[in-house]
């Protein structure tokens, strides 16, 4: 490992969030899977409905246990925190990625829900740069926590703007 | 700056330009109006042309007025629809002066306006026609610079960094990839084409050709002589037309590049825009040890921000252009550290899957031909790992970082680590196993990212420690001394 983990957790409800959109996911997919089978079986091809069918439902069972999967572990390798000069994100297993922003360097940091995101009581920050590929986001926190880190950005933009 | 102002109309030739964009925008289905109704129509249509296309274009010239207040910029215009633009000085990142071939025709220029709005969205501000000395007096009340400050005095301080030779732009035009492949795109798509036409044309064809072949293989050797003479030729004549007379000059505060036989275009690049520079060269630059060198420029259009400095240069010349456009550049033959053995790996093993495939099936099929083109292509693909890893490498002086990689496009860059807006880090899990990781330095504004690509785990660790001591130092973890040591 070559830098150390940030310190905080994103917010456990977030789990939930991400496992209600997987299965939201997995059931289109899933109709997908039924339509073609339904047109098969209309077409008449009985051994291919049923091959569609098959096969089909195996996907949809192994991307509906591989996104769940992919859930637990997406919420445990999220991390975030504020340090002194900057906001440092880390995030995915396998395929890691750390971002450090320098406060000085951020341009706008704004809170965003959407319905879904808003129904399970959570917000996300998103902090962007003059660079899209350098901008960065923390999907879900509890209102007041991205309030706080919000204003926690902005006054330290400030401070660094000051040397 | 003082209150000055100055604003006014495009220049009155400009009706005529506009005219021709009218023109231009109707020429297609005037032309199939005329297919369709025959040269019966051609007199109405012309008149119908000039009793709308010049009044209308007449009233759009009126209508566009620019003007500068205070430490705004204006732009008013719409003929039906009424536009104000309004953009403040300080969000001005360049000044574009353009003349294209009509245009130095007339005697006018077009002035592109860049600006930055906050957020990053970008609006793009252009007059389409003023004079030259307009277009002068505009640059230096836009970009703030002494306004009357006498062109001769500005003439006497401004230096020349850089001019190109006619022989310098024909070679590096030769040797620019970029020109030699798009008669190679041409031979393929002629090939796919003959592989489609009817009657097995083609296979008759190669027949033909093979019969020819061995009887004839002067005729042969002239032909592909020719084709090379002609590929070269237009390589040669495309980077000098491009870049004619290139020029690069420093008036202390800006570079302006000129270039250009039939269109003349002049960049200005603020020197405080400037957070590093580029050198690319190509495989078959590398001989003739020429290179091109932009400058990385927050702020400005076209592909990852890069500006020219010189479209070709010798390489041995190159470091004291750099040095003279950023003052802390390293010198480009410096040595880098080189990254560790496991990326030589990654790179043969993506280089390799493809041509060993290939030479699987090649040796299925028995023919000779096919399994010496395997053999062939596969030698390639290792020599450009092998290269591709060679020109992997990475240095910090303590004020520039230096990152080198690519090998069909070699890109040498130096920059300011100060000039990031975020640094990142990556590693997959081939990455974790060979203990190696791509640290990326985002520039934004359009300066695009530069990346450090399989970097040694420990050599990031240093890297970044040493990059920025006061953000990144303390993220670094403690360095495992057991695993250092083994």
């Amino acid at each position: 490992m070559i830098l150390r983990e940030p310190a905080n957790a994103i917010d456990p409800r977030m789990r939930t969030y991400w496992t209600v959109q997987a299965l939201l996911a997995t059931l289109a997919v899933g109709a997908l899977v039924i339509a073609a089978t339904a047109t098969a079986a209309a077409l008449g091809g009985s051994t291919a409905a049923w091959l569609i069918g098959l096969l089909g439902g195996l996907g949809v069972a192994l991307l509906g246990c591989l996104s769940l999967v992919a859930v637990r572990v997406g919420y445990r390798h999220f991390r975030y925190e504020v340090t002194e000069h900057g906001l440092y994100v880390a995030r995915g297993r396998l395929w890691r990625r750390h971002q450090v922003v320098p406060h000085a360097r951020v341009q706008t940091v704004d809170t965003t829900a959407g319905p879904l995101l808003r129904a399970f009581g959570l917000v996300a920050v998103e902090v962007s740069t003059a660079s899209a590929a350098g901008s960065t986001s923390i999907p879900g926190l509890r209102p007041e926590v991205a309030a706080d880190l919000v204003t926690e950005l902005a006054r330290r933009a400030e401070l660094e703007e000051g040397t | 700056m003082t209150g000055e102002e100055i604003g006014g109309r495009l220049h009155p030739l400009a009706v005529l330009l506009i005219a021709r964009r009218f023109v231009g925008a109707s020429l297609l289905p005037a032309v199939a109006l005329l297919l369709s109704a025959g040269t019966r129509v051609i007199v109405p249509l012309l008149t119908v042309a000039v009793l709308v296309g010049v009044p209308l274009a007449i009233l759009s010239w009126s209508r566009f007025r620019y003007r500068v207040v205070g430490r705004r910029l204006e732009l008013h215009s719409g003929v039906l629809s009424r536009k104000v633009r309004t953009i403040p000085l300080e969000r001005l990142r360049g000044v574009d002066v353009t003349a294209p071939f009509l245009h130095r025709l007339l005697g006018l220029v077009r002035v592109e306006v860049e600006a930055a709005a906050g957020g990053g969205s970008r609006a793009e501000l252009s007059l389409a026609a003023v004079s030259r000395s307009e277009a002068e007096r505009l640059r230096e009340v836009l970009l703030g610079a002494a306004p009357r400050g006498g062109d001769e005095a500005e003439e006497a301080r401004s230096r020349r960094l850089y001019r190109a030779t006619r022989g310098l732009l024909a070679l590096g035009g030769i040797t620019s990839m970029r020109y030699l492949l798009a008669p190679a795109a041409v031979v393929g798509f002629v090939f796919n084409l003959a592989d489609d036409l009817p009657g097995d044309v083609a296979g008759r064809a190669a027949d033909a050709a093979a019969d020819q072949a061995p009887t004839d293989p002067v005729l042969i050797g002239l032909l592909a002589a020719a084709g090379l003479a002609a590929v070269v030729l237009v390589a040669a004549a495309g980077s000098l037309l491009v870049d004619w007379a290139f020029t690069l000059e420093d008036d202390g505060e800006r570079l302006s590049a000129s270039r250009g036989l039939l269109t003349r275009r002049l960049v200005q690049l603020d020197r405080g825009r400037i957070r590093g520079v580029n050198l690319r060269d190509t495989p078959l630059r590398r001989p003739f040890r020429i290179a091109g060198a932009t400058a990385i420029a927050a702020g400005l259009r076209g592909r990852s921000g890069g500006t020219t400095l010189a479209p070709v240069i010798r390489t041995r010349d190159a470091a004291a252009l750099l040095r003279s456009v950023d003052p802390h550049s390293p010198d480009p033959a410096a040595p880098l550290a080189a990254h560790p053995r496991a990326a030589l790996t990654r790179r043969l093993v993506r280089a390799l899957p493809l041509p060993v495939l290939l030479l699987v099936v090649a040796t299925a099929t028995l023919s000779p031909w096919a399994i010496a083109a395997a053999v062939v292509l596969t030698a390639l693909a290792v020599l450009l790992a092998l290269d591709r890893y060679r020109q992997l490498g990475h240095r910090f002086d303590g004020r520039r970082l230096t990152l080198r990689g690519g090998s069909l496009l070699r890109r040498w860059s130096e920059l300011d680590p100060a000039a990031a807006v975020s640094f990142e880090l990556r590693s997959s899990p081939g990455q974790r196993r060979a203990g190696v990781c791509t640290l990326t330095l985002h520039l934004g504004q359009g300066a695009g990212s530069r990346r450090a690509l399989d970097i040694g785990e420990a050599q990031a660790a240093e890297l970044m420690a040493l990059l920025e001591p006061r953000l990144l130092a303390p993220l670094v973890a403690a360095p495992k001394t057991g695993r250092e040591a083994a």
